[in-house]
């Protein structure tokens, strides 16, 4: 087995929006966590945790209050395409085709069209989007786009990729069926993953590691370590020991949490 | 061309003719339709006609090219910098009320009777729309986007190119629609208030003299130019928005 590298390191991070006047919201406090190379870390929490901000702060798009947030050693300082990030609303460009849009991160950082044309179809082919490479995002089924925009990340070869509950507005089907595609991508495409959701089992599934938020403020709970041999099958989230586990979860989730936190919880869960 | 296109107008001129022919209203106030083809036949051979729709194009051209040119770019400078709009919105929302006819005699007095005080009144006409549309598109564009190419590595001059300018598109050219239609109105108002050329002035020419087949060819030229200018609009508009008609209700129907 290879030796993992730490690749995100977030020590003592403090996130609080405002105005400077008065009103102001902490989102995160005291936040540590380190990400290993090639990892795929699921934070879940309750609605409010931080846990989306986190991803902001590591895609540069929301500067750090105070703490130390590095990628790869470096303080994050601003968007930069080697660290990408997934929306749940796909956030296509609706004027580019798939091909365009897949194109978009090569395209702007001056890739020459020849080399620009191998990745993009090398990253429909993962993904699995060979014949709709013409097609404009409208004309794409929710799954179909989440595809896309992932592909999209993919293309600049990112360290690592930050998704933000990137299958909340898919049906359950076809967010089983992505759960199993994103796991299958991932094992031929070994990038870090940072997955935030709302879906317990979705965490177990995907992750190498599960890391549970409390909210008010924002910081980690507990990280489990998620024991189950890759690549996994759909199967296993039926067997005892994941349902252990998951159950695990949903107890730490649900203890100390206000009455009205534990209803929005097993809410999401249920989607 | 679907079929109920052409029913409301055939129908229309057929009662029309019939009116004409047996003579129920005075021609002096309602010529029939044939009367009225023979008057455009003999403007259209005359060259008269052509010089009208000419010179009336020309203004038109001008000062519509001017306003959009003017407006897309102001528009787009106001949208991208809160402190340009903030500075010139009260000034925006001082001159845009003035109807652009009540510039006239000024314009006269400043550029005097010819094409010049017409192009700035058709550019005043055109203006507005324009550069209130394009504003409000690229204040309208989703921050969003904007991040999402940020991290995929895009420069600040890359999102405005990238993304700003086209997910603003549509509602610029909504803008540009717009204006052509207020062009039009505009320059005929102008033509028949000051001008010894142009469709308004047709109008007002046949007028004078109770020529009224001629009246009523100017109205169906300026009828026709307007058709076929938003035919020409909406093929334009398809071509340049194609991801943007089907996911409209345009689209749709």
């Amino acid at each position: 087995m290879e030796i993992k590298m730490p690749l995100i390191n977030a020590c003592n991070v403090r996130k609080v929006y405002g105005d400077g006047q008065g009103e102001s919201t902490t989102a995160l406090d005291d936040f540590n966590l380190v990400v290993m190379e090639k990892e795929f870390v699921s934070i879940i929490g309750p609605s409010g945790c931080g846990k989306s901000t986190f991803l902001l702060l590591v895609a540069g798009l929301e500067p750090v209050t105070s703490g130390d947030l590095l990628l790869d050693g470096q303080s994050v300082n601003g968007p930069d395409p080697g660290h990408a990030i997934v929306f749940q609303e796909y956030l296509l460009f609706p004027w580019r085709t798939v091909w365009k849009n897949i194109e978009f991160g090569p395209e702007v950082r001056g890739v020459s069209k020849k080399r620009r044309a191998e990745i993009v179809s090398r990253y429909i082919k993962l993904v699995g989007l060979e014949g709709v490479e013409g097609r404009y995002p409208h004309e794409l089924s929710g799954g179909m786009k989440q595809r896309v925009a992932i592909a999209r990340a993919l293309a600049n070869e990112p360290k690592v990729i930050l998704m933000d509950e990137p299958f909340g507005s898919l049906d359950a089907l076809t967010r089983e069926n992505m759960q199993v595609e994103l796991l299958r991508i991932w094992q031929e495409n070994r990038c870090t993953v940072i997955f935030v959701t709302h879906s317990i089992e979705e965490a177990v599934f995907l992750s190498d590691r599960l890391v549970v938020m409390d909210a008010h403020p924002g910081r980690v709970k507990k990280i489990f370590p998620i024991p189950f041999a890759r690549p996994r099958k759909r199967e296993i989230i039926s067997s005892a020991g994941f349902v252990a586990l998951a159950a695990g979860v949903k107890g730490l989730i649900l203890e100390e949490e206000g009455y009205q936190q534990n209803k929005s919880i097993q809410g999401k869960e249920g989607e | 061309m679907k079929r109920g296109n052409v029913i409301s107008p055939v129908a229309l001129f057929g009662i029309w003719e019939l009116v004409g022919k047996l003579e129920l209203v005075d021609p002096l106030f309602l010529p029939a339709p044939t009367a009225i083809l023979a008057e455009a036949w003999s403007l259209a051979r005359s060259g008269e006609l052509f010089v009208h729709i000419g010179v009336s194009l020309y203004r038109v051209g001008m000062g519509y090219g001017m306003g959009a040119l003017v407006g897309v770019s102001l528009g787009i400078l106001m949208g991208w910098s809160k402190r340009l709009e903030e500075y010139l919105d009260p000034l925006i929302e001082m001159i845009r009320p003035i109807s652009p006819l009540a510039l006239l005699p000024l314009m006269i007095l400043w550029f005097g009777m010819g094409d010049g005080s017409k192009v700035i009144i058709i550019f005043k006409a055109s203006l507005f729309p324009v550069l209130l549309n394009t504003i409000a598109g690229v204040k309208g564009v989703d921050v969003k986007l904007i991040q999402a190419a940020q991290t995929l590595g895009a420069n600040p001059g890359q999102v405005f190119r990238k993304v700003v300018l086209p997910a603003s598109l549509p509602t610029i050219v909504t803008g540009l629609r717009i204006s052509t239609a207020l062009a039009m109105l505009a320059i005929v108002g102008v033509e028949m208030l000051a001008a010894e050329s142009g469709l308004g002035y047709l109008l007002v020419e046949a007028e004078h003299v109770f020529d009224t087949p001629k009246m009523f060819v100017g109205l169906l030229v300026l009828g026709g130019l307007g058709y076929l200018w938003d035919r020409l609009a909406r093929v334009a508009q398809n071509r340049i928005l194609v991801w943007h008609k089907e996911t409209t209700l345009e689209g749709k129907v």
